[in-house]
């Protein structure tokens, strides 16, 4: 354990330093924070490998304007207190001019208030809670609000999928909540019917028999499930074994393995919204990025990785356009306020509405096999 | 009527499982006059010891059942010799304060030995074949939709009437029977006649045991999933009330009161809920709705009366 931490410690201590030894002086300086060490590590990795690919990609290509582009990382182990710390340093380096972070919602929320008093950009691709984007003209992420994918859904199963009659079971929490009336108000748009709405308690309903019943009654096509993976996936094997065929839908709560070694076989056919998703059927641009991204690193890169090289991208493509001041920066990204004039990146196209909440549509998976891929069917 | 008779297929499902789960609690009060508040944690070791003994071990699911029930009896024992007994003097509350210790430790101690994911029950067929407990033994087309009952219902229907059946004799017909009654009654006088008081409260607890293993094996059937450290919470919470319902102490009142619990809960779930168009959540607020009024109008619950002292 010690000697893991060591080692852990000391990469991290390199990748702090080498860009400062690297770039010193005139160099363009971004923050990007997120969970680098901890039990989000994994996903560290990814937006750590990503950006220091954006940065060295644009360098190659001679910088910005004469001057090097560099990344200052931050760590906030996916906890609020040390996103507080982060957010504390970042404002106050006046060379920082945008920061791409923080990952996980508590964080991006924690520093949410630091960023505005320092009229800095917090630009997040990963964060996915409602309130991320409220009350902070500097807040901005290039993925979906959680409740984004209940709107989604609805227009997806009328519109990709053509059913016309669909039951919802939500969790009856936060999450599943803002999913359940986002979803619920689209089908009302789109003219999809809901044919019930049942709300069920994580860890205390078990027997969803009567809710499958329900569902059934009502001649249900579809059943969208607006929870998390172990009662997601207790609801298809459920329904399996009763014999109920209608097509699963989910938000990406669903989304793990979780859902596949509790739903086994059932699981099956599922289709659950993501951000962001390489598949065969993926863009040009997302390839030659995973290409490039697994030359380098020797993995593949993951939907975090993706949004995280999108978001710097777009940074430094605004620090290209406008300068390297904050409130210009803010200002450009804001401008992003329509498809037509979103930045175009290897995740589709990022805009944002009034909030900063990012309106670039989700894309969907399928279980197949026990895998999650790239539904053959997406939204344009 | 085919949504009907679905609902009914529920109920009688989770009503026999709270049952054979409220039994363990009346058995238990009738001889020593204490609520196992660790109960329902031992419904969900049960639970966890079918699982890991058929995906685990690879016992056939009748192996793993009876691996359950000895699991659950050597617990249900040793619950009784550890925590219990050196309280049996003390004053009640002492010994309450002590079963809601236990529940919170074998809680935790199935995190750490079991992990705190939810897990899924095992397939019991090979890949691509049904096995008995999935395939329909029943199946009636009415109008669009159809009534299924798979062999699964017929197992934990015929598991929770035995085990009643088998529960009532001991207790009414047999020699340990008649020293649990006696016990029962007065345990000072029962020593006096010669019977090893000790050895009777013992038997009692591990015939609990023994039924709440088998309750816990049949949900985790049924529902095939979220087998998990805090499953025996909230069933112990509603089988509690199904004993105090038909009439703690009473073992045929465990047995009806379940059965009320479980199809209440069903009513409200699939009809009541959507009809005033609440929450399904409520639905278990009508089943304790009803225990209030029920013990209202008779306190000693529904076969309570003057059976609670001879259980």
């Amino acid at each position: 354990m010690g000697a893991i931490r060591q080692i852990l410690l000391a990469a991290l201590a390199a990748f702090i330093a080498l860009p400062r030894l690297a770039g010193a002086g005139e160099s363009i300086k971004i923050g990007v924070a997120g969970p680098f060490t901890g039990s989000g590590a994994m996903y560290g990795v990814m937006i750590r490998n990503a950006a220091i690919l954006a940065l060295a990609e644009v360098n190659a290509r001679g910088g910005i304007a004469g001057r090097s582009v560099e990344a200052e990382f931050g760590d906030d182990e996916g906890k609020n207190d040390k996103a507080v710390t982060v957010a504390r340093k970042f404002a106050a380096d006046p060379e920082i001019c945008m920061v791409i972070g923080h990952f996980n919602s508590t964080c991006s929320l924690a520093g949410k208030p630091i960023y505005k008093d320092a009229e800095v950009v917090q630009f997040s691709p990963g964060s996915t809670n409602v309130h991320v984007c409220e009350g902070s003209d500097y807040t901005f992420r290039n993925l979906y609000r959680d409740d984004y994918q209940g709107t989604f859904l609805a227009n997806y199963l009328k519109k990709a999928l053509a059913l016309e009659r669909v039951a919802v079971f939500f969790d009856n929490d936060d999450y599943g909540k803002g999913l359940k009336d986002a979803f619920v108000k689209q089908a009302g748009a789109v003219g999809l019917q809901v044919v019930t709405v049942q709300d069920y308690v994580r860890e205390k309903t078990t027997d969803f028999a009567p809710l499958l019943d329900l569902a059934k009654k009502g001649d249900a096509q579809a059943i969208f499930i607006a929870g998390l993976y172990a009662e997601g996936g207790a609801i298809v094997k459920q329904a399996r074994e009763k014999g109920v065929k209608t097509q699963f839908l989910g938000g990406d709560g669903l989304f793990g393995p979780g859902f596949t070694e509790i739903g086994g076989a059932a699981a099956d056919g599922t289709l659950i919204t993501t951000p962001f998703m390489f598949g065969p059927s993926s863009s040009q641009a997302a390839k030659d990025f995973a290409r490039r991204f697994a030359e380098r690193f020797g993995r593949e890169p993951d939907t975090w990785a993706a949004l995280t090289y999108d978001a710097v991208t777009m940074a430094l493509e605004g620090i290209r356009a406008v300068g390297t001041d904050r409130n210009d920066l803010r200002d450009w990204m804001a401008g992003h306020d329509s498809l037509e004039k979103g930045f175009k990146g290897i995740t589709g196209v990022t805009y944002f509405d009034a909030n900063g909440d990012c309106l670039k549509p989700a894309m969907v998976a399928l279980v197949q096999g026990g895998s999650f891929v790239l539904a053959p069917k997406q939204m344009e | 009527m085919e949504f009907f008779l679905n609902q009914l297929l529920n109920a009688l499902i989770l009503g026999g499982i709270y049952a054979l789960i409220a039994v363990g609690y009346t058995l238990v009060y009738g001889i020593v006059k204490l609520i196992n508040f660790a109960h329902g944690e031992v419904y969900m070791f049960g639970a966890f010891l079918g699982v890991v003994s058929i995906a685990g071990l690879g016992l056939p699911f009748w192996g793993g059942l009876a691996a359950a029930v000895a699991g659950c009896a050597l617990l249900g024992l040793l619950i009784e010799y550890l925590a219990y007994r050196p309280l049996r003097q003390a004053p009640r509350l002492a010994a309450l304060i002590t079963a809601v210790g236990v529940s919170l430790f074998l809680q935790n101690f199935a995190m750490l030995v079991w992990g705190s994911e939810p897990r899924a029950f095992p397939e019991l067929a090979p890949p691509g074949q049904e096995h008995f407990f999935k395939r329909a033994f029943f199946r009636a087309q009415l109008g669009e939709g159809e009534v299924f009952i798979p062999g699964k219902f017929l197992f934990i229907w015929g598991a929770t009437l035995a085990l009643m059946l088998l529960l009532d004799w001991i207790v009414q017909r047999t020699r340990m029977g008649k020293a649990m009654r006696a016990c029962s009654l007065d345990k000072g006088a029962a020593a006096l006649m010669g019977i090893d008081v000790n050895w009777v409260i013992s038997f009692t607890f591990m015939l609990g045991a023994a039924a709440a293993a088998v309750a816990g094996v049949s949900y985790g059937l049924y529902i095939g999933s979220q087998i998990s450290f805090r499953m025996g919470v909230y069933p112990g919470v509603i089988a509690f009330s199904a004993a105090v319902l038909g009439g703690i102490g009473n073992l045929r009142g465990a047995f009806v009161g379940g059965a009320i619990m479980g199809i209440v809960e069903v009513a409200a779930r699939a009809y009541v809920c959507p009809w005033l168009n609440i929450s399904g959540g409520y639905s278990v607020a009508f089943a304790f709705a009803l225990l209030i009024g029920a013990i209202l109008v008779r306190p000693t619950g529904i076969l309570g009366s003057t059976a609670v002292d001879r259980s």
